[in-house]
């Protein structure tokens, strides 16, 4: 470190925006009180906490009182998950859910439900896996892999005509339809009602807050278990005295993004289509993968079969170009990811992937550099 | 063409630069990562993953090509299985001299020949050959006590074959260790400040205590005072005691208990408060699995002795079987190695009966 950083793992982390950190300044301090104590200090740190839970549901079109505040995205998964599961019924994963989703979902009766070559949820196997003790569907926003949006109102409306049919049948066991947000939540409409899902989880420390705080929105309807008990903060699901200046820092990222999120896709498009572009031209033989049409903006997946892609990582990290192999979650772990192997990569194809994600910390004219800088440590080491 | 030479990389700072010396020394340098054991211990995460990361690092930041050899079947078999029945048999084994004998410098070597190399190389701390020709192999090759005398780690390479160290280079041997971490920090490697890793590598942090709880079966037995005959308390397996300890016998009250002994079968073990009891203190040890690198010390000839990894060189000589020393020490237990020297040279040893 000490030289530039060139930052394209925005998929990973995002950096707190200087405007997020102004906003939370005070709650560290002159309003750090326990947002449950009755005197004026106690009710300002509730009324901070509340304007962020305000704010939040009004981005994504809920009432304040169905958002719950969680440690992160993946508490926010664990009690969705664990929360409806733990009263019996299955579970329907897409098969480009993230590790969090797919770890939690192993404690239950649950499958999976395939993707095209591209990433996006076959609708039609998607259907076959559920049955009447399925209670549970879950469809990623957008995978942290290939960054592939997927069709959820179209999912959602599929899951209509099955509670329906359940309903004239007889069978009252429910059906939710959830979805982690974590990867679209920056560029993405989040109208739950638009998007037609029961569940969503937003996660702060990958919309330019901080990290450590997220979400769980759940429709009035649903019914879950708690996942930490306590002092009944946040309707008894979520104990533990508040995190006011994470929410409120993560209310204001939230809103920052939502706000700026078209200039920023169209930013972001047009960065990437410039990187895929050169590196195209550069390395004859890389494969971008994931949706052509349905991707996010910023998002690259690409691979060169029989290329260590790890070594391509650790020599760019020696020349400040920050980009990822596979999730960075699973990056250490010497495991394949399942998400690969579900759009039909290979083996060695797999193994020659590489992520690229764009953000607020790239710029048009570092492309030239970055995308040389990358197709150069290809080459350098594909020859060895 | 240069001399084509495979390192055993395992992450830490020593191999890095070994690698990279050799590297700088003209040869035509592979990485190999041996992933011998991926095991968690409750309370330890393995950390395979990790230093096999920071090896590949170190092999990119190099240039160099790098790979994995598998031998976890071999390794459990070789050297964890063979650690465990020492122990289940009352004995107090070495496991690094038996992995050295059985994977680094047999598996490791062949796989290494398989694929092409003319050598291997490891960071251990040691010397081939001689003063005058550091790092250097020979036809005859010999095994010598390296520049660092404290990290001096030939009580661990006693077993090794001449065959095989004429096909090895241990470049750090005439260095010190606080030489090879400047070496490593004006590379820039990426390993240059990692701490050391201790103790036996698969057991690590977790103590050999908790490792074995995890594959072994114990029962709890008596401990027995010698000089009493008394039953001083209660030991929860006589596996976790080793002669001469004095930690760990929960006994409490008055002078210190060191174990003189253990009976397997009646699952006992023997204490005293005695600092001279006689199972203590010996001037002979009876030696089993001999090993010469070369040949024999002559009988009777003055060798010095050394009974644990950076023990003092005891002034000894070999009558047949048996290690007699000058002076009477503290009695090593039975599995544990006695390593030979003469002068600065490494001649073998065996396993102490």
């Amino acid at each position: 470190m000490g030289e530039r950083v060139y930052y394209l793992d925005h998929a990973a982390a995002t950096p707190c925006d200087p405007r997020v950190i102004e906003a939370m300044r005070p709650y560290f301090s002159d309003v750090f009180y326990n947002p449950s104590a009755s005197y004026a200090g106690g009710r300002a740190a509730r009324e901070a906490l509340e304007s962020a839970r305000s704010i939040v549901a009004g981005i994504i079109g809920a009432k304040p009182y169905d958002i719950v505040f969680t440690a992160g995205a993946t508490e926010s998964i664990n009690l969705a998950f664990r929360g409806v599961l733990s009263g019996g019924g299955k579970a329907v994963i897409s098969a480009v859910e993230h590790v969090a989703v797919r770890r939690v979902v192993e404690n239950y009766p649950h499958s999976v439900a395939k993707v095209d070559t591209r990433g996006l949820i076959d609708q039609d196997d998607l259907r076959e896996q559920i049955d009447d003790e399925t209670v549970l569907v879950s469809v990623v926003l957008a995978d942290n892999e290939f960054g592939t949006v997927q069709p959820l109102s179209a999912v959602a409306r599929l899951l209509k005509d099955i509670r329906e049919d359940r309903r004239t049948r007889g069978v009252v066991t429910p059906l939710y339809f959830y979805t982690d947000a974590s990867q679209g939540q920056s560029l993405l409409d989040l109208g739950v009602s638009r998007l037609g899902v029961d569940m969503m989880t937003l996660n702060s420390g990958k919309c330019y807050g901080p990290k450590q705080v997220g979400a769980l929105w759940l429709k009035p309807s649903v019914r879950v278990q708690p996942l930490v008990e306590g002092g009944g903060q946040e309707r008894g699901l979520r104990g533990g005295t508040e995190n006011v200046a994470g929410a409120v820092g993560f209310a204001e990222a939230l809103r920052l993004v939502q706000a700026e999120r078209h200039d920023e896709a169209k930013r972001l498009g047009a960065i990437k289509k410039q990187l895929v572009d050169t590196l195209s031209a550069l390395v004859p033989d890389i494969v971008f993968d994931g949706h052509p049409k349905r991707s996010l903006p910023g998002h690259i997946h690409m691979h060169v079969d029989g290329l260590d892609a790890e070594r391509v990582v650790f020599h760019l990290d020696t020349e400040g170009v920050y980009i990822a192999t596979g999730a960075a979650c699973s990056a250490n772990k010497a495991t394949r990811l399942p998400s690969l192997e579900a759009v039909g990569l290979t083996e060695s194809q797999a193994d020659g992937s590489l992520r690229i994600t764009l953000g607020h910390l790239n710029a048009a004219e570092d492309v030239p550099y970055t995308a040389e800088r990358i197709a150069h440590a290809i080459q350098t080491e594909r020859a060895l | 063409m240069s001399q084509k030479v495979t390192v055993g990389m395992s992450g830490g700072v020593d191999s890095s630069v070994t690698a990279a010396l050799l590297i700088e020394q003209g040869y035509d340098v592979t990485g190999v990562y041996m992933k011998n054991w991926t095991q968690d211990l409750p309370g330890m995460k393995c950390p395979w993953a990790d230093d096999m990361a920071d090896a590949k690092r170190v092999a990119v930041q190099l240039g160099i090509p790098f790979k994995v050899y598998d031998f976890q079947t071999e390794y459990r078999r070789l050297v964890v299985e063979y650690m465990i029945d020492e122990y289940s048999s009352g004995r107090t084994p070495n496991p690094d001299i038996m992995c050295n004998q059985e994977v680094k410098f047999k598996l490791f070597l062949q796989a290494a020949l398989q694929d092409g190399a003319d050598m291997i190389a490891t960071g251990h701390y040691a010397r081939i050959a001689d003063r005058s020709q550091p790092a250097e192999a020979s036809s005859a090759a010999r095994l010598y006590i390296p520049e660092d005398k404290v990290k001096d780690q030939t009580y661990f390479l006693y077993r090794v074959t001449a065959e095989a160290l004429t096909k090895t280079l241990f470049p750090l041997g005439i260095y010190k260790k606080e030489q090879v971490r400047k070496i490593a920090e004006k590379f820039g490697l990426a390993t240059a400040h990692k701490k050391d890793s201790q103790g036996i590598c698969f057991v690590g942090s977790v103590g050999i205590r908790d490792f074995l709880n995890e594959f072994v079966e114990t029962t709890p037995g008596n401990i027995v005072d010698t000089e009493t005959n008394a039953v001083v308390g209660r030991h929860d397996g006589a596996i976790f005691y080793t002669l001469g300890q004095r930690h760990g016998l929960e006994v409490g009250g008055g002078l210190p208990y060191y174990v003189v002994g253990k009976d397997m079968e009646k699952n006992e073990v023997y204490v005293s408060r005695n600092l001279n009891n006689d199972a203590m203190w010996r001037d002979f040890v009876e030696l089993t699995n001999i090993h010469w690198i070369h040949e024999a010390p002559k009988d009777g000839e003055s060798v010095a002795v050394r009974m644990r990894h950076r023990g003092k060189l005891l002034p000894a000589e070999l009558r047949g079987t048996t290690l007699v020393m000058h002076e009477a020490e503290r009695a090593t237990t039975a599995g544990q190695s006695a390593v030979v020297y003469r002068g600065d040279e490494v001649l073998g040893g065996g396993i102490v009966v």
